[in-house]
């Protein structure tokens, strides 16, 4: 029993120091202790979180690993850099120069819609193409976006998450659209659903939509 | 029936990513893989050595797009493999483990309102100990005591606060799996 227990203190005192530990294995017995040492070692405020220098060594590793794809932001495309949150910022920097964003207050977040001066309409899909539920992905040279039918009208929204500009990726069962490179959701009126991080997302830009001789059109650039 | 327009917009599907910005995906995940792994381990050198195997292990997955775009998802998947793979190398028995439907759900354990929940569990778990096994946990833990210290606040040898530390460790465990 004292030699359980001395194995068992042992790790103890290496996870308290944020060591590694080492030396024998615990008893079989013992691993439930080692779990609750665990729990209450991560459970402290402020532990867990990672060295800005371990962040930047790992960084530099993918960086060469990935031989040149791990890009910095202002190698990314123009389309890239187009992304909500900040559009208007990232726009001017990319040289776009007919994008202006119109925000409205909603109770939550701020909305920022796309307008698009000197821009025109471009169809993109017949209107039986586009039913409620099935919402359908579109590219064109600067947007990534998304229409979705609600039944009373189409709506498109920007398919690009307002946190890092990821493509976003439907979830049709949940009726949603996820971000794959977080966590973040938004729902299909381009709503924030999930959002996990402190600072608040913003909803999904909304792209000026109509209907014209059955077909959808959106004013983009 | 989608009709493509001529000379139009490209349609596509969600599979159909943009190039990956791999900043992003680093800067957006980072933290909370990270912390996921340091919650399993509960020490740095390990959460570090953890987290550099996700990434780099996902890297070639990530790279050839396999993945449809599930990054997080994929390095959740991933994260749950390291951690078996270490516990099994360590001790040759899981200590700790992800779960499988959090995997698939893509969610982690490491958002503020979880990582609040979580210190919640271990109070509410302290609160229903014994006061001599509580005050030895708690100044250990949460005080960040030494042993010795830890004895001489409560009044007690050094060698009664280790065993009190280590019986305190084990009934809560077994509060823990009782309340599970």
């Amino acid at each position: 029993m004292d030699r359980r227990r001395r194995r068992v203190n042992r790790y103890v005192d290496a996870l308290l120091r944020d060591q590694r530990p080492s030396g024998g294995v615990p008893d079989a017995d013992d691993l439930g202790a080692l779990t609750v040492a665990i729990d209450m070692v991560s459970a402290r405020p402020q532990a867990g979180m990672p060295h800005p220098r371990f962040v930047e060594r790992l960084e530099a590793r993918l960086r060469e690993q990935t031989q040149g794809e791990f890009r910095r932001a202002p190698e990314l495309s123009r389309r890239l850099v187009l992304r909500a949150g900040g559009l208007a910022a990232a726009a001017a920097a990319a040289g776009v120069v007919t994008d202006r964003l119109v925000a409205e207050h909603a109770p939550a977040a701020t909305r920022e819609d796309l307008a698009v001066d000197g821009g025109q309409w471009h169809a993109i899909a017949a209107v039986d193409a586009v039913p409620v539920g099935r919402p359908l992905r579109f590219s064109t040279a600067a947007v990534e976006g998304v229409i979705v039918n609600h039944g009373s009208g189409f709506q498109a929204l920007m398919a690009v998450c307002t946190h890092l500009g990821c493509t976003l990726q439907l979830d049709t069962e949940r009726q949603r659209l996820g971000c794959p490179c977080g966590q973040a959701a938004f729902g299909l009126g381009g709503e924030v659903l999930v959002d996990l991080r402190t600072q608040m997302l913003r909803p999904l830009p909304r792209i000026p939509t109509r209907v014209r001789d059955g077909m959808i059109e959106v004013h983009v650039a | 029936m989608i009709r493509p327009v001529e000379g139009g917009p490209r349609l596509g599907t969600f599979d159909d990513m943009a190039p990956l910005d791999w900043e992003a995906v680093y800067r957006d995940n980072i933290a909370s893989i990270y912390r996921l792994m340091y919650s399993k381990v509960g020490n740095q050198p390990d959460a570090e050595d953890l987290t550099s195997q996700v990434f780099l292990g996902a890297l070639p997955h990530l790279r050839s797009g396999a993945c449809g775009g599930e990054i997080h998802r994929y390095l959740l998947a991933t994260a749950r493999t390291v951690l078996a793979e270490h516990w099994r190398r360590r001790l040759g028995v899981q200590v700790t483990t992800l779960d499988e439907e959090m995997v698939q759900r893509g969610e982690s354990t490491t958002d503020e309102a979880r990582e609040l929940d979580r210190s919640h569990q271990v109070h509410q778990l302290l609160a229903r100990l014994p006061g001599n096994y509580r005050s030895i946990l708690e100044l250990r833990f949460l005080s960040g005591c030494s042993v010795r210290d830890a004895a001489n606040r409560m009044g007690v040898s050094v060698g009664n606060a280790k065993v009190l530390q280590y019986r305190a460790l084990r009934r809560a465990a077994e509060l823990g799996r009782e309340f599970a």
